[in-house]
């Protein structure tokens, strides 16, 4: 089947509100697909978007033991442009020869949000193949008919923007590249001990401890890559790492830091300490609508609390250990940021330190290893997989095999309980891997895992992969390539070696 | 320890110093003697008191990449509009090609919003900003791209503090092609400031008179080993007119594959790795319309007869026989009568004057046992007095090439592999910057006969997924030894007057969204080593 698209008719039903932001939208995925430019199209497209209301018993906020206001709140509300976590990302997308009264074939993409939309869109554009011999854009194997709906609502890439500084640019060539992959959520590690990149408003010399006075965001560049990422149906979740990963805090206020040997953690002892938390939570929850905040938590070492003489004093008076002052340091940061209407996820050694005093609405982000949702989940809290072993896309001698085998529901059988696992994330912890080299070092290994949250897992956990998923991945790769995305060849020993050879980027 | 060391004032200094030569002491002291001990405090001082400054650009430098050929500058700092408007003169001054070119730079130069507030949508709340025009004066209405074109153009940014308050910034070239190289460097004087949240100019007023040393400033990209999208060799030909180089060779086919379309011979491109892996003529004219949008002409090459292997899948007959298959076979007429239909079909999609057609590396065994104008240097070396007269030979062997062959008054491009080709990723920024085109060239008609230089990206072990940071930084090094004047590039300690300003240029890649690799690293297109800044060395 040969679509002609020379004359776009481009209609939508029943959503007159949305109609620039949807053809917008269409004409951004058409250019992606570089071959579009010998035009000769026709193509009908329908997206119908109905009136849309939140499903209590589906949304995962609902999901658990605790049921408080937002959740309630969200019934009413329309969500036509509201980005969550939970949306309907679920689209059905026909091609088809229409043999009946008209000559001309039918594309239609049908979708009850905008992001559905987009993920058929994505589809439709890798049903669509440059053919050399007519010159046209072909779609083969017609008719298709696709129902699809991804299999869990939180799909993440974590970007770490302390060890390296990424331009916004690059921030935007990766966001991009995430909706090939229809990954839904990044996760910008905006700061860590190296460097504090971002503006502050409220605190305004905390962006003094970044790399130099040219690797910051300004709040303009944070709202636009929020904006840049929604028209992709993406989330951006922000993260800050308190108190173990927090030492360029204190180039802009020193009084952060226990002492001047003692940077890190961040002084418990201080009230100033919370203000500041409380300030960088106040001025980012203007820029990030996403209602999931990143706390951090991890790796927190608190020798030098107990080395530095007011902290120890401090911990005396309250008769605290360090390990009680690490649990109240949490707690604090957690309820300011509830109380700004966020809710909090936190690395898993809060959980595994304290678990039964966390809020109960906290989501705990895995890392350390396996077996780790399955114990936040029977607890009742909601918990996102990003098992080092394979989704740290820093370790590169993790294989693609791994990395798709790797199952966020591995050892949790009851059902309402792997309702609580949200997903997982691919993790590109930036020690090694700058502007030069990340692309290749987060592509093909996050589009393994990005097929492992999004497809059925009956249809992806059986069979001979090799035989399935490999070759399907291999031409992903190429796909990427053919957009302009540094995907490394997917099966070097090491994640993002150079080719071994001469050869093609298709045969195998 | 010291790398986590970043006190921002004396006191913490002193008791952080303290501390440290405390727990250096205690670590030491049983294996130590106390000199060295003191010798290693002091270092660790040092290296704290570094970090403990805001990094600063050394002032005495001009982050402009090529260096331009004459400038001055001075103390002022001046302020751009993010509505910068452009004002056209002179008979060439209404080409789209200034006017796409200028909103290409707009959006290279204001990538950061402007802090947004409703007041800023009247003019007259607006900021004042120092400059709200780009004057571009071009005195030639001819848009042809050759060899020898033009390229020079004058920059001036000033503050007006005559009749008018407002600042100007000017440029004045004889070419669309001037004006280009003209843009570039205007946008490599604007830097977004966070401070003010708005684009500067330092060290105003800015008079800078520049032009290029050599006329042919190449790169070669190899689509034969690996395929090369065209999306990908748009992104490179785009950041090859940021370091001013002018010409892309197109290694379009080699042995391994043959993706162009001739629509004379429609089954060579069945030589291509697969199906998908091709360009078609209209391709092939987008990728030349492209780049010469940005100035930069496109040389195709057919690398005959060594290099030819993947013609004989379409057409069997260019092979001498089925196990002798390279070169292609010189007794049959019918391998000229291709070889004229390719060049017939490519005269069509290449306007440059200039053709590569190869004739490196014959092994001419296998004709044994089975029963001709710019040519790389084996031509030369082999024939030299039977090559025609126009032939430019192309060096790649070795040194001493370019001498001899413009002694025999033949024109030379100099790409000698033990600094330019990109493929060796064992030559470090240094070597890759004082390969020097006219060594051992010292009459001047002779010198003129160099047209230039070429960085080789050859693509055995580079594909889409790593080529940008093989390319660069090092094929910067190479730009500025072909564009900028010999004496001011070639004298002096390069470690403080170049290094400096490549780890610049790189961040300045990156920031465009070019990937760049680290400057320093032993081995080129490496990972960084550790967490760090882009600009601090």
């Amino acid at each position: 089947m040969v679509p002609d698209f020379r004359s776009l008719d481009y209609e939508i039903a029943s959503i007159k509100r949305h109609r620039l932001t949807l053809f917008a939208i269409l004409w951004k995925k058409l250019r992606v697909v570089p071959e579009f430019r010998s035009v000769h199209f026709t193509m009908k497209l329908i997206a119908s978007i109905k009136r849309h209301r939140f499903d209590t018993r589906r949304h995962p906020l609902c999901i658990g033991k605790n049921r408080d206001s937002p959740c309630l709140d969200s019934e009413a509300e329309d969500i036509h442009l509201t980005l969550q976590l939970g949306v309907d990302e679920s689209y059905s997308l026909f091609v088809d020869k229409n043999d009946g009264q008209s000559i001309i074939a039918e594309a239609t993409i049908e979708a009850n949000t905008v992001y559905g939309a987009l993920r058929g869109l994505e589809t439709f554009s890798q049903l669509c193949m440059f053919d050399y011999g007519t010159k046209s854009v072909q779609i083969y194997k017609a008719p298709w008919y696709i129902q699809d709906k991804p299999r869990f609502s939180y799909r993440g890439l974590l970007l770490d923007t302390s060890r390296h500084y990424l331009p916004i640019t690059v921030i935007k060539q990766i966001i991009e590249s995430m909706s090939y992959a229809k990954l839904n959520v990044l996760h910008w590690h905006i700061i860590d001990e190296q460097s504090f990149p971002i503006e502050i408003p409220t605190y305004p010399k905390l962006w003094e401890g970044s790399y130099t006075k040219w690797e910051r965001y300004t709040v303009e560049d944070a709202y636009e890559i929020v904006n840049f990422a929604k028209l992709r149906g993406i989330n951006v979740m922000a993260e800050i790492d308190v108190p173990g990963h927090a030492e360029s805090w204190g180039m802009g206020y020193p009084d952060l830091w226990p002492s001047a040997s003692c940077r890190e953690p961040l002084d418990v002892a201080k009230n100033f300490t919370f203000d500041v938390i409380s300030g960088i939570l106040t001025d980012m929850r203007k820029i990030f609508p996403f209602e999931l905040f990143h706390l951090g938590g991890d790796e927190v070492n608190t020798d030098c609390w107990n080395s530095t003489s007011h902290v120890k004093q401090w911990l005396q008076d309250r008769n605290l250990t360090t390990k009680d002052a690490y649990q109240y340091f949490v707690l604090r940061a957690q309820e300011i940021a509830i109380s700004k209407g966020w809710t909090p996820v936190n690395w898993e050694e809060t959980f595994n330190t304290f678990a039964s005093n966390l809020h109960p609405r906290t989501i705990v982000h895995n890392w350390l290893g396996g077996g780790v949702c399955p114990k936040v989940v029977a607890k009742g809290f909601r918990c996102i997989f990003s098992n080092q072993g394979f989704w740290y896309l820093d370790h590169l001698d993790v294989p693609w095999d791994e990395v798709y085998e790797a199952e966020p529901l591995e050892g949790i059988n009851i059902t309402s309980e792997q309702e609580l696992v949200l997903g997982g994330e691919v993790c590109m912890w930036a020690e090694i891997a700058d502007t030069s080299n990340i692309q290749q070092t987060i592509w093909p290994r996050a589009a393994a895992a990005a097929e492992r949250l999004w497809s059925r897992r009956e249809a992806i956990s059986s069979g001979n992969i090799t035989l399935t998923a490999l070759p399907r991945l291999h031409y992903f790769r190429c796909l990427l390539n053919r957009r302009g995305v540094q995907a490394a060849p997917v099966e070097n020993f090491y994640a993002r070696q150079p080719p071994i050879g001469p050869g093609s980027c298709y045969e195998l």
